[in-house]
Formats: C-alpha cells, structure tokens, sequence
C-alpha cells in the first residue's frame, strides 16, 4: 500500500547517504625535501657543504612546525620522507551511492529535515525495502512517534540490510506528520538501486584414478578489486575436503613480519580470476558416489570477500555437481590382486561381478577382448573365457582368474570384460589396473 | 650578516678572494641563492603566484648571477607552474633545459664561480618534476617509465658514493633518502590507480630496507585496510606499536600515530565509541593532528551524530585553519553540509567564500561543489 502523498508543500524532507565505509585519500601531494630544492644534487660531496648547510637550515627554520606555525608550509615541505606517497591516513565520506552488490550490506544514513519556519509535531517515520519479492521492514516509529522536529530541526537515523536479492530494490522513506498549521501530511520518498552481481563461480570437476579434484575459478564482476577473505568448500556427507595449495615462493624468514610479507589473494576488479583447487576424499569407502537420480551433489563453496576498508560480502554457490554417473546394470570390479607379481608366473586376481538391476541376469562370459593386433603384456592364463552362472537381482559373487604377465615393470591389466554368454553382449570392462612385475 | 673573511686555504693562488658561502661559518641562505629566504617565505606560505612573479622579475633584471641560481629558480617556478595546475608552463620551462647532464650544468665547467668544486648542480626536485609532468598532461604510462629511469639513475649515484667511503656520510643518506623518495612517488601512482598489489610490493620492499620506520610501517597498514587484508594490517599496527615502545620513541608524534592507528582498527570493526575515544587522546595530546579531527568526526557521523560530526570540522576549520584548510576536510564539511541542510547552497558559499580569503594559491577550490 503506498498511499497518495499529500499535495502541497512539505515541512519535512528527507536526506539519504549511502554509508560505506570510508576511504583513505590518495593525494599527488607534491611536497619535496627542501634539500632536494635550494641546493644542487651533487652539492654533499663536499663534506665542507653536508656540515653547513644543514646548519644553515637549522638556523632558519623550525625543525617542526607547532601550533604558532600559521603557514602552508606542511603543503610544501616533507615531513617524514613517506609523506610523498600521498596517504595520510585522512578518511574521506563516500561520494557518490557506488554499485552494491548481492552479498553486501546495505547501510544509509537518513536525514528527515524541517526547513520549514513551523515545529512539526507526531511524526511517524517508516523505513523499508522493497524488491519484486518482498518489501523489509527498516524502521518503524509507529508505536512510538517522534514527538516533535522544530523549525530547522533534524531527525536523523541509520539503517542496514543485508543484500540477498539481485535487481532492482527501493528505498522508501515515509513521514506522517502535523504540520505547523495542525494538518496531517503524509511524505513518502522513493531512493531507487540496482544490485548486481560481484562474482561468477564457475566448477570443474576431474576425477584422476580414485581421487576426485574440484576446480573453482572466482571472476569478479565488481567495480573494485576483491580481498578474498575466506574461498571455503562445504562438501556433503560423503565427502571430505582438503584445499590444495601451491607453496609460497616468497619464504619470509623473519617470522615476526610472515603476517606483514604474506601476498593478499585479490581479484583484480572488472574481470579478474582466481582458481581454487580441492580435493574431495570419499568418506564412505567402497561404494563411489551417492546416486541420487543420476546425479552426484559434491557440495557448496562459501564465499567471503572485503572490498573497501574490510567492507565485507559473502555469498554461497548452489549446490555443485561432479560428473554424473551412469548406471550400471552389471558392475566388474578387481577386490585383491597379489602384491609381487613375477614375469611369466601365473597369478590370481579376484573380481567380483555384481549385478544392479531388479532382474535376473546371465549367464555370463568373462574374457581378455580388445584390438587383435595390440600385443597384450598380461594375458589370461589358461582358458580364455570364464563362464558364470545366473545372478539374481541386486547380488554379486567373486570369481578367480589366472592371469600371467609376459613383460617386466610398470603393466596393465586391461581389456577384460564380462559379456553375454547368449549374444555376447558386452556389460562391462574392468578398469584398468596398473602392476609391477617383477623379474625372476 | 655577512663577514669578510680571507679564505686561508693552501691552494688560494687566486686572483680574486671568493667568500665560499659553504665554508663560511658566518654565512647565511640568501648566500647560497639569491633572495633565497623571501622565495622560501612566500613558497611556505603558499603564494605562488608571488613566487612566480618574483622569479619574472629576477629574470627581467637579470638579478640571478651565478648559473646555479637560475637553477634554483628555474626549479621554484616549476614548482610553482605545477602546483598552480598550469602543467603546459610548467613543461616549456623544464624544455628550456633539454639535457640535465648537460656539462653547462656542472660546477668545474664553471671553475671561476666555483673553485674547487664538481659535480651537478641541477636540483633533484628539477629531475623529479619532470618525471611527474607528463601525468598531469595525462600521459601517466611516460611518467612512470621517467620515474624508473630516476630511480635507476639515484641508484648508481647512491652505489658511487657508498663505494667511496665513510666520508661521505651525509651524501650517501641524501642520496639514500632520494632513493625512497623516487619510490614513494611510484607508489603514490600506483595507489592512485588502484593497483594495489604492486603498491603493497613496492612498500614491502621499502620496509625491509627500512624496517624501524613507524610512519612507512603504518602507511603500509593503511594500504593494507584499504585492501581489506584486516589481518595483515593489524599485525602491521602491532609491529609498529612495538617499534615506538622499544625505541622509546616517546614524543607525542609517535604517540598519536600510534593511537591513529588503534582507532582505525576500531573504525574497521564498527566500534566507533572505541575510535573516538583514541581520536580524542591524539588531538589533546596535538591539537594541531588534523587527521584524527577529520577521521573523529566521520565516525561521529557514523554514529548517526552528524551535527557534532560538522561541529568537530567547523572548529577545527575556526581553530587551526592552516592545518585544517585541506581538500579533504573540505569535501567531507560538505558532504555533511548537504544531508543536513535541504538548502546547503548557502552555507556551502560562506566557506567558499572564508576559503578564497583564507587559502593558499594552490588550494582546489573545487572541493566545496558551489
């Protein structure tokens, strides 16, 4: 309900200002060490001159201004040699409104002047922000009204939200007030932003051997550079994380300054990335992923970052995917494989072949297959084919196949597979497995 | 004044008796350089226009005898084109001197004026200038790559010297000095620019020069806020807290820096109440440090008391108006001027107006947005 507001003038007025936080200033301040002036470069090779001249300027200046100095002089002359880099430490009010964006708090200032001649009296202020979904109650002195503004007078308050929506977002302001001449007045004031988007989160996910990797890779969109305070991954209950970190090439021995030396993760404004790696360790050991519909929920990454004078923002990403995995009817999987394996000794490896459908399945035929002409370093040794029987639905059972290496060191066991026995239709294939065989 | 005085070196075979100012004990500035305390006056006070008529003047009547105060003057009036914003003039009279190096320049070249001296006699300031000019002209990449060139050629001069031996002491930590300057000045470009990871750098690389230093340490925490880097800067304040009570560095210019930076790690936290309190302690201590006036009464605002947050810079502006009439606190009094007042036009005229009377030449006036 926004109602009319009242036609004719307003005693009241309101006055906003976004309220960021401050920011130091960075001046060219143009000030020289008077040495450096008066005298030329090369003047204090003579050791006559480096003894003199300081003197000289004892003489004629005071070494530090006090408060009788009523000149310019701070302006002109260094005091301390990292004046000339232009920060003071003076603090300056933001000057425009600036971007705001999703994840950031929103803090103003607001200002409800009388400029007019007459004390106002009963006035109820209402704050609040209104978005497409929803409208949030800042402020609200209804319950108790301000009694009274006088003539010039001001009433003066700050309010914050937390910025949880994208798009467009009003401030509204709103007075109900007596005015002077005894007549209700109702004001409402409308401060129009847009709050966008800081950051891109974009995820890959690699499996290499049994180790799952996540890469995230953080864009920032903002108009500022991004101090990224915390870049945490959140995984799910069947996983547990470790954050792979490059090592610090710049090694810091003085261990009183490591906090002083250590480079600060920024993301360069308008464009800049930053790659995050993880490790993801599943917790339940065994059985690979949670199969839920096809689909495998790793986790979310939490994002907190600081922008001007540790302004903070944090967001979390949506729940992030690994590779989904296909659904296997029947599954070969290698269970034990003897740890010395000596060149052309035969060998025992145990499989187990399950069967993850709700029928009956088989009989089976497990055999090496593969490209005829590839020269296979491992081979079945003995009958080429193992035959098994039915499996019921939802079971497994464990087979023993011999298998002898016929070359020396690091070898595969590959290409075996479990098909069919009626129409030789292949199920699966065993992974790869790498071994080591040893000479005699 | 001035005292005749024989010059009793073994060399003097001269001709004529020259008063070698600097081995003069009764020498005074105006020896060094023609008029020098009047430039030096009027440059303090912040008239520049007056200098630059001065140096007019002196040029006309050709009052400048000896080259090396053509050089000095040459140098004031750059400085003074430069802080006046006249850059255009400011690069034609750094044209009229199109090679530094030049052999005019030099002391021996000039054996009469100069007996028994050498080496350049070009003012630094004149090398700096020149490096920055071109960014004023908005060719910020050209005075980047001068200022690295300078930085190069202070080093070499700094390595010569070092070489050299003991007794060139206060030589080499002139040349030091300048070393950080020309360092400082690359910083300060970069800060302008936002590029704040090779600024932090550049600063990191100046502290473990320099490591005692409490202002560079605490400029390299503000960097370090302004980054957002909390941490880091925290344990930057310490270390400098640290440094002022080993090195009994008891003055209160040390004490206030320290308690600045106390405050600013209130500020960050929100704690106002806390950042006040510590502003309030610096400015009994100094009621001259401008900084805390200012950052006090942006946090006054901060706690939603802006008419006091206005008081603060409008006595300050009253009390100590050399020290406080500064673009900053300027810029600040008006933006508190204009969520105040619905009609701030007028207030905002009357300091503009306190300002023309009161202000130096090269105040940007611009900062009251009348």
């Amino acid at each position: 309900m926004s109602a009319a507001a009242t036609q004719g003038s307003h005693s009241l007025a309101f006055r906003v200002m976004r309220l960021c936080k401050p920011s130091f200033q960075i001046a060219n301040p143009l000030r020289v060490d008077p040495l450096d002036l008066f005298v030329g470069e090369d003047i204090f090779d003579d050791s006559a001159a480096a003894a003199q001249i300081p003197r000289l300027l004892q003489q004629n200046h005071l070494t530090k201004p006090s408060e009788s100095d009523l000149t310019y002089r701070h302006r002109f002359e260094l005091r301390n040699p990292s004046d000339a880099m232009g920060l003071s430490g003076l603090l300056m009010l933001p000057q425009s409104f600036g971007a705001i964006y999703l994840g950031e708090t929103f803090c103003s200032y607001i200002s409800i002047n009388n400029s007019s001649s007459f004390e106002v009296r009963d006035i109820t202020i209402k704050a609040e922000i209104q978005t497409e979904k929803q409208r949030i109650l800042l402020l609200d002195t209804s319950k108790s009204p301000v009694e009274t503004i006088r003539a010039g007078g001001r009433y003066d308050f700050i309010v914050e939200h937390d910025v949880k929506e994208l798009g467009a977002h009003t401030l509204v302001c709103t007075a109900l007030y007596n005015d002077g001449e005894g007549e209700k007045k109702y004001l409402p004031q409308f401060f129009k932003f847009i709050v966008a988007n800081p950051l891109s989160v974009r995820t890959k996910v690699r499996a290499v051997k049994e180790n799952t990797f996540l890469e995230a890779c953080i864009e920032n969109h903002t108009k500022s550079n991004l101090y990224m305070d915390q870049v945490e991954f959140e995984p799910t209950q069947n996983w547990s994380v470790k954050v792979l970190k490059a090592d610090e090439h710049h090694s810091e021995t003085n261990f009183k300054n490591r906090e002083i030396f250590k480079p600060a993760v920024l993301i360069r404004a308008g464009g800049g990335t930053h790659n995050y790696l993880y490790q993801l360790i599943s917790s339940t050991p065994g059985s690979t992923q949670v199969k839920i519909d096809g689909s495998n929920v790793l986790g979310k990454l939490q994002i907190t970052w600081r922008t001007n004078l540790g302004e903070p923002g944090r967001l979390q990403t949506q729940q992030i995917l690994g590779s989904p995995i296909t659904h296997k009817e029947i599954e070969l999987q290698i269970v034990e494989v003897p740890s010395v394996i000596v060149l052309e000794r035969p060998f025992l490896v145990r499989i187990n072949l399950t069967n993850q459908t709700d029928q009956k399945m088989g009989p089976f035929q497990v055999c090496l297959q593969g490209d005829p002409s590839e020269e296979r370093a491992v081979m079945i040794n003995g009958l080429q084919a193992v035959v098994l029987p039915q499996l019921e639905a939802s079971s497994s059972t464990e087979f023993i196949l011999n298998l002898i290496a016929i070359r020396l060191e690091v070898q595969k066991i590959a290409g075996i597979k479990v098909l069919d026995a009626r129409d030789n239709k292949i199920y699966d294939t065993l992974p790869d497995l790498e071994i080591f065989v040893d000479s005699d | 004044m001035e005292v005749e005085h024989e010059s009793k070196r073994e060399d003097d075979d001269r001709e004529t008796l020259t008063i070698d100012p600097l081995s003069n004990q009764f020498a005074n500035l105006n020896d060094l350089c023609f008029e020098f305390t009047s430039l030096q006056d009027l440059a303090f006070r912040g008239s520049w226009r007056s200098i630059l008529d001065k140096i007019a003047r002196a040029r006309k009547l050709s009052l400048l005898q000896k080259p090396h105060e053509d050089l000095i003057y040459l140098a004031y009036s750059v400085l003074a084109l430069t802080k006046l914003h006249r850059y255009t003039e400011a690069a034609e009279e750094l044209h009229s001197m199109p090679d530094f190096d030049s052999p005019r320049y030099r002391y021996e070249s000039h054996p009469e004026i100069y007996p028994n001296r050498c080496g350049s006699m070009v003012p630094f300031a004149i090398r700096w200038l020149n490096a920055e000019i071109p960014l004023k002209l908005g060719r910020r990449q050209e005075s980047l790559d001068r200022l690295y060139v300078l930085l190069d050629f202070v080093r070499v001069r700094l390595r010569e010297r070092e070489s050299r031996g003991s007794e060139l002491g206060f030589c080499v930590d002139v040349w030091r000095k300048r070393e950080a300057f020309v360092v400082y000045s690359i910083a300060s470009h970069h800060l302008s620019n936002k590029e704040f990871v090779v600024c932090l750098e550049l600063i990191q690389g100046l502290v473990r020069q320099d490591s005692a230093n409490a202002e560079l340490l605490s400029r390299l925490g503000y960097v370090q806020v302004q980054v957002g880097d909390l941490e880091g800067a925290k344990s930057t304040f310490g270390e400098v807290e640290r440094l002022m009570k080993e090195g009994n560095l008891g003055e209160n210019e040390f004490r206030n820096l320290v308690g600045r930076n106390k405050a600013l790690i209130y500020l960050i936290g929100k704690d106002y109440v806390s950042a006040v309190r510590e502003y309030d302690e610096c400015i009994e201590r100094d009621p001259t440090d401008v900084v805390a006036i200012n950052n006090k009464a942006l946090c006054l605002m901060y706690l939603r008391d802006l008419s006091d947050s206005i008081k603060v810079l409008e006595s300050a502006l009253e009390r100590v108006p050399t020290f406080a009439l500064n673009e900053t606190i300027v810029v600040n009094l008006c933006s508190m001027y204009e969520l105040a007042y619905v009609n701030h036009s007028e207030i905002k005229r009357t300091l503009s107006n306190w300002i023309a009377r009161v202000a130096p030449d090269d105040f940007d006036s611009s900062s009251t947005r009348v």
